[in-house]
């Protein structure tokens, strides 16, 4: 009955969306009416996920979906993110977050009434696209031909609190961007003054913020669950995410800066596509399974196609648009040697040539593959040594670009920078050479912490201190990128001075981390509702009265037949230790320790860009 | 000038596109990536028997017979499972030599394997620091390569073999 429901209002949605793409050309609409109607087809779009997830809530078998990827034995949680932790319903998820822009968009004031349905008849486009992909190739809402009373299981690996809600946030980061698409398109064509730009602010700014979210909430994930001791991987999938992620940091970027330059209008129009382009791409890579990973649920043709068709409509259309409609009006830039509008324009040509890096990392191997039929695979190594030099300069630059002036060459209070720069350099100089030194170490803390410093010099010495929010809000782009700063100190010293432990051990041994002594306690097995679970138990430091218990081990999922590992992971402040327990050989277990410093400031990094991308939005 | 670099995006696209469109048409399956290998001769090797390191197998000693080669491993789970298919061959097809190459295992690990779930190969390699793996290009274990009896692979999977995957794939070539 659900499932009946939720198609219904599912092609109901798509209908109206129809109506409405009509409605430019045939039929005449009021403003009233039209965002009435929008909101009606947001509302059945929701309405069609939540009947979905409300079968999978009630573990309704009789829909397909549910029985694929669902199990009465689950905890509610992961019921609910069943709906989701699969392709048919992550692409209704999809919809449903565009449906949700589109209602928000809705209720925008102070914009031009036709330049708002514009936007609202393409993103309609775009829900009509992605709606049919759903009803032909994906329907979630398929009846099982087959009576039973038992689901098949959803993926192990992705029964988790964190990957619970990663994707929804993660999407609502991707398809934030088509709103922004939307507005630049109806922008292009509307070609009217620049009222637009403000409002694609505020949107790219969610989007950003969002997808920041995601993708810190997947990489949380992957450093827990995966096993590997590591928080990137430089997986596809995780390429895809960071390619919207340093293309949309480009467009905020660009958003905050202009001041009536033709040429950044311009810019900021393409990286509008480019986002937008870079998202429906990820999905395409990831939902055709033309790239496997725990991502990719299912590997289909006529999908891989339909949605390539998507994107090639999607992407051709913005591009072409962009050609044939570009903005006409010149008015040259004021670049000087080092004034704000060229640090952004440096910084932004060094994120888009780090996007084209990844972007080619990414699908060099399908192009390989299609020429020479041979499978390689690109991974670490390449993306370490190409993104992360072609983004120094763009660090070094965002230290002192929020004090530079709009006019002038000058600096203010260059001399401190300078006195502050050198002394941090000694120190780290002093540091290096007394610990283990290593270039990237080196330059690393060297970055992160100048970027902090010269940022607080610029709070301390631009502004008055006031506790209040106007102070937070003028002082925000700094804590920004103090948030970057941190995080960069976390990234260097969690993979630059990590440390691995080996060891072969027994019930009751005890053995030496960093100092410390442990006790490998026993190994405990459990029954849980949905998996049985193996457990090594180790007491950390047990000299002390209160040392600490951890556990790491290993669940088997007797649903799916799998097998996730568990990593047992101690947080302090300066660093994790990470316990793996690996495998039984001749009564001895392998048990091997990382650990990882800093970890935290990475977490504690993205938090704060979180933050300020929250105040960002509400800032105007 | 600046037409160019607006057309820029729109043909990558194209390019992008293109590729996928082939790549997705191609039916490739990225489970099973294409062998160099497939249809070539038979590397070169040369391994020691586990029981008896005087007794040596060479490349040549497997021309003019069909030979189903196998890495495997003490330590590797997926082996285990596929492991009692092997005696199935064996029963179903004497004929068929079969060839066990165990892959970066101690000896007493490896010979322990054997006596506990049994020894379905005719012969078994020791390749213990892996690099008859390498010449074979093995991604990882187990893996499973058809020979026919000019020495030419006609055959590769990677991961356990199944009765489906043996009825269907393997069956039909021997």
């Amino acid at each position: 009955m659900s499932s009946l429901v939720g198609f219904l209002s599912l092609v109901f949605a798509i209908g109206i969306n129809f109506y409405l793409f009509l409605s430019r050309y045939i039929f005449k609409f009021q403003k009233q009416k039209f965002n009435l109607f929008i909101r009606f087809s947001s509302l059945l779009t929701l309405l069609s996920f939540f009947s979905l997830m409300y079968a999978y809530v009630v573990s309704d078998f009789s829909n397909y979906n549910v029985f694929q990827n669902s199990h009465s034995n689950k905890p509610l949680i992961y019921k609910i993110s069943g709906t989701w932790g699969n392709h048919e319903g992550s692409m209704l998820l999809w919809l449903c977050i565009l449906s949700i822009f589109s209602f928000f968009f809705s209720f925008t004031k102070n914009i031009e009434d036709n330049f708002q349905k514009l936007t609202l008849i393409i993103q309609a486009f775009l829900h009509i696209l992605f709606g049919l992909f759903i009803v032909f190739t994906s329907n979630p809402f398929l009846v099982n031909s087959i009576l039973v009373n038992e689901g098949l299981g959803l993926n192990p690996i992705l029964q988790d609190p964190g990957l619970a809600v990663h994707p929804p946030i993660l999407y609502a980061g991707y398809v934030g961007y088509s709103i922004v698409f939307s507005i630049a398109i109806a922008g292009l064509f509307q070609n009217t003054d620049d009222e637009w730009i403000y409002v694609a602010k505020k949107w790219s700014l969610i989007s950003w913020t969002f997808l920041t979210g995601g993708i810190a909430l997947g990489s949380y994930w992957a450093y827990y669950e995966l096993g590997w001791g590591g928080w990137w991987f430089w997986d596809p999938v995780e390429n895809i995410s960071l390619m919207p992620w340093i293309a949309g940091l480009a467009l905020v970027h660009s958003l905050m800066m202009v001041r009536g330059e033709q040429a950044i209008k311009k810019w900021i129009v393409f990286l509008s596509i480019l986002c937008f382009s870079l998202s429906v791409f990820g999905t395409f890579l990831v939902r055709s399974g033309i790239l496997t990973s725990v991502h990719s649920f299912a590997a289909d043709a006529s999908r891989g196609i339909f949605i390539l068709l998507i994107f090639f409509i999607v992407t051709g259309f913005g591009f072409l648009v962009f050609l044939l409609k570009e903005p006409k009006k010149s008015n040259a830039l004021n670049l000087l040697f080092i004034n704000k509008v060229s640090a952004l324009v440096i910084n932004n040509i060094l994120m888009i040539i780090a996007t084209l890096t990844i972007l080619l990392g990414t699908i060099y191997p399908i192009i390989i593959e299609v020429l020479y039929n041979k499978r390689i695979s690109v991974g670490g190594p390449y993306f370490n040594s190409t993104v992360i030099p072609i983004m120094i300069p763009g660090f070094l630059l965002m230290s002192i670009a929020p004090i530079l002036s709009w006019q002038t060459n000058k600096i203010n209070n260059s001399k401190k920078y300078v006195l502050a720069f050198f002394i941090l350099s000694v120190l780290v100089i002093l540091q290096s050479f007394f610990l283990d030194f290593n270039t990237w170490g080196f330059v690393g803390l060297l970055l992160g912490f100048w970027i902090i410093l010269a940022s607080i010099i610029a709070i301390f010495s631009s502004y008055k201190i006031k506790i209040n929010i106007k102070f937070f809000k003028i002082i925000n782009p700094h804590v920004a990128h103090i948030g970057v700063g941190i995080a960069i100190i976390g990234i260097t010293c969690s993979s630059v001075f990590q440390n691995e432990l080996d060891f072969n051990l027994n019930e009751g041994d005890k053995f030496n981390v960093n100092g410390k002594t442990v006790l490998f306690e026993k190994i405990e097995t459990t029954n849980e509702i949905n998996f049985q679970s193996l457990r090594g138990k180790f007491l950390f430091d047990i000299e002390k009265n209160q040392s600490k218990e951890i556990e790491a081990g290993k669940n088997y999922y007797p649903v799916s037949k799998m097998i996730t590992s568990e990593a047992g992971i101690l947080h302090q402040w300066n660093k994790d230790i990470y316990f793996i327990l690996g495998d039984q050989k001749n009564n001895e277990w392998f048990v091997k320790v990382l650990i990882n410093p800093f970890v935290s400031f990475i977490w504690l990094g993205v938090i704060i860009m979180i933050y300020s991308g929250l105040i960002a939005v509400s800032r105007r | 000038m600046n037409r160019i670099f607006i057309l820029t995006p729109l043909i990558i696209l194209l390019i992008i596109c293109i590729f996928s469109l082939v790549y997705l048409l191609s039916g490739k399956d990225p489970n099973k990536p294409p062998s160099a290998l497939l249809n070539k001769d038979v590397p070169i090797f040369e391994s020691s028997s586990l029981y008896n390191a005087k007794d040596i197998i060479k490349t040549k000693d497997i021309k003019n017979k069909k030979t189903l080669i196998n890495f495997f491993a003490s330590w590797c789970s997926p082996c285990k499972i596929e492991h009692p298919l092997f005696f199935e061959i064996r029963k179903k097809y004497p004929e068929l030599y079969l060839l066990g190459f165990n892959h970066k295992d101690p000896t007493s690990d490896a010979k322990k394997y054997l006596k506990d779930d049994g020894n379905p190969y005719d012969f078994v390699g020791v390749d213990s620091d892996g690099l008859i793996a390498l010449e074979f290009g093995v991604f990882g274990l187990p893996e499973t390569y058809l020979i026919n009896e000019d020495g030419k692979i006609i055959y590769k999977f990677m991961g356990p073999i199944t009765m489906d995957i043996l009825k269907n794939e393997i069956e039909p070539l021997l």
